[in-house]
């Protein structure tokens, strides 16, 4: 296997980081990943902030809604 | 918000009633199962949306009063979580981007970058592994914060992708846009989240070690 390049692999990072490769171009970017360090880094930069999203996202539902809506269906 | 919101959709005749009573719970048994337990998730949703709790509220009502009145149509073994987000998505374009027009509704995915705001060049002034601590040791409120000031469009988009996970076909039937579009405001909203996630960084002095481009990008780290 030939390396696929930054310019590839920068342009499918997100969708890499997204799942949204096939297992062929999953394996391309990795290869890639494991050999250059400016890919790695951006790719780490892009798992970060969506660890971050995800983690800043969490919400609990206040317990007035929750029994207002259980309240409703019944 | 109104109260017309939350007027209780229609109910069948006293015979229909009877008739259906089994059904009617059995299906009531089955939303309590699948549904209800995703409240969390699409409470969260709405606050990213409407960002306010009683408006999100509402909305999680809302939505919940739909998808039980519309659950005979819900095809089981197919994706309650994704189908619940159509109900929320569709719900909250339906009341709220008629109550107050965004100006940018229907040109966003239209504006060049540069009318965006925010510029590539702050996030190379560091490096990408200083960039990925710096956003790490951010602050959740600072996340949210960045969130909400982004284009709806853009916001509900990484939100889908990245908090709910849904693939971008999924994104893309519950926002009714093209995958293409999907993709490029996912790609347009993070590259905006990391900028001003970058600027306050920088605010900060959470950057320590702050070297030009060009130097970064031959580092070895």
């Amino acid at each position: 296997m030939t390396d696929c390049g930054c310019d590839k692999a920068k342009a499918e990072l997100e969708e890499f980081l997204h799942n949204e490769l096939s297992a062929a171009e999953c394996a391309d970017i990795r290869e890639h990943l494991a050999n250059c360090d400016d890919c790695s880094a951006e790719h780490l930069v892009g798992l970060t902030l969506s660890s971050k999203v995800k983690e800043a996202c969490q919400e609990t539902a206040p317990d007035d809604l929750k029994a207002m809506i259980v309240a409703r269906l019944s | 918000m109104a109260t017309s919101l939350l007027e209780a959709p229609a109910r069948p005749s006293t015979v229909e009633w009877a008739l259906m009573s089994d059904e009617l719970s059995e299906r009531r048994r089955l939303f309590h199962d699948q549904a209800l337990p995703l409240m969390d998730q699409l409470y969260g949703a709405a606050m990213r949306m409407t960002r306010n709790p009683a408006d999100a509220a509402d909305l999680v009502q809302e939505t919940f009063v739909k998808a039980f009145a519309a659950f005979g149509q819900f095809e089981q073994g197919t994706n309650i979580k994704a189908w619940l987000y159509r109900i929320l998505t569709n719900t909250y374009i339906n009341i709220y981007r008629k109550k107050q027009r965004d100006p940018y509704q229907g040109t966003i995915d239209e504006l060049e970058d540069w009318q965006l705001g925010g510029a590539e060049s702050a996030t190379t002034t560091v490096t990408r592994s200083a960039e990925a601590e710096a956003i790490d040791r951010m602050p959740s409120s600072a996340v949210k914060d960045a969130l909400q000031s982004i284009p709806e469009d853009f916001r509900l988009a990484v939100y889908l992708a990245d908090v709910e996970g849904f693939a971008y076909q999924e994104i893309a039937d519950i926002m009714k846009t093209p995958v293409g579009t999907v993709m490029s405001r996912l790609h347009r909203g993070r590259r905006l989240l990391r900028e001003l996630l970058a600027d306050y960084a920088r605010e900060r002095g959470m950057t320590a070690s702050t070297i030009p481009a060009s130097t970064a990008r031959k580092g070895t780290t």
